[in-house]
């Protein structure tokens, strides 16, 4: 009777979900530290009129 | 605190309409995404962000509070709890998180939406940031497709929580 009273424990699929969900967060953190990331959170004056650098003297060549 | 089966099932929906109408709204925003960036003709380009604009300002950030809020209400009135589930829980972080990145996002919509009534739209026009609301709708999409998926089929699995509190029930009422 105690062994039907106690926690079965995390199911398998919340194992896999929070495994999978894990490597795509740090994944999303590497990218966005790195630079390639999804977000691009410039202010409206960091933006080049045609393109998409910010204007620095090192994209001029 | 459990809601009556007339409330209960005007809360629920409440919820799913809001949901569905969530993913269909992302659903129409990556296509036109997709249009802006894709586009040849300059016209059609600025047009789409024009629209999303438009979309994500009145549709998609409104249905996604209602989804959220909904949600909740839903959740906290019924037996199904908040924390007692593990796919309630899923659904909640994953509802927070897309939320939480749509509102992060709306500014580059926006700024390219603002370019597009200055003047016409040229390929090379903020292309990073129209790659980057392609991939951003995207994601959304596969979030809102899980949380579907687990809203559906309602995978088994309790939190510990949700066992202790089960378990406590049981005690006081035999």
């Amino acid at each position: 009777m105690a062994d039907l009273e106690r926690y079965p424990g995390t199911p398998r699929w919340v194992k896999v979900f929070g495994i999978f969900a894990l490597v795509l967060l740090l994944l999303f953190v590497v990218l966005h530290l790195t630079g390639r990331g999804l977000g691009d959170h410039r202010r409206p004056g960091e933006y080049a009129p045609s393109g998409d650098g910010p204007r620095s003297p090192e994209r001029g060549h | 605190m459990t809601m009556s089966s007339r409330v209960r099932k005007l809360a629920l929906t409440a919820h799913v309409t809001a949901s569905v109408g969530w993913l269909g709204a992302v659903v129409g925003f990556l296509a036109l995404a997709i249009a802006g960036l894709t586009s040849e003709q300059c016209q059609t380009a600025g047009a789409a962000y024009l629209a999303m604009k438009l979309i994500i300002r009145f549709v998609i950030v409104p249905l996604s509070l209602a989804s959220l809020v909904t949600g909740l209400v839903s959740s906290l009135g019924t037996a199904w709890g908040l924390f007692r589930h593990y796919w309630v829980l899923a659904k909640l972080l994953l509802t927070i998180l897309a939320t939480s990145l749509l509102a992060l996002h709306t500014q580059p919509v926006g700024r390219v939406a603002r370019l597009a009534t200055e003047r016409m739209l040229s390929s090379t026009d903020l292309r990073q940031v129209r790659i980057q609301i392609v991939a951003d709708a995207g994601a959304a999409l596969l979030v809102l497709l899980v949380n579907t998926t687990l809203g559906v089929y309602k995978p088994r699995g309790m939190t510990r929580y949700g066992w202790r509190k089960q378990h406590q029930q049981k005690v006081w009422q035999p």
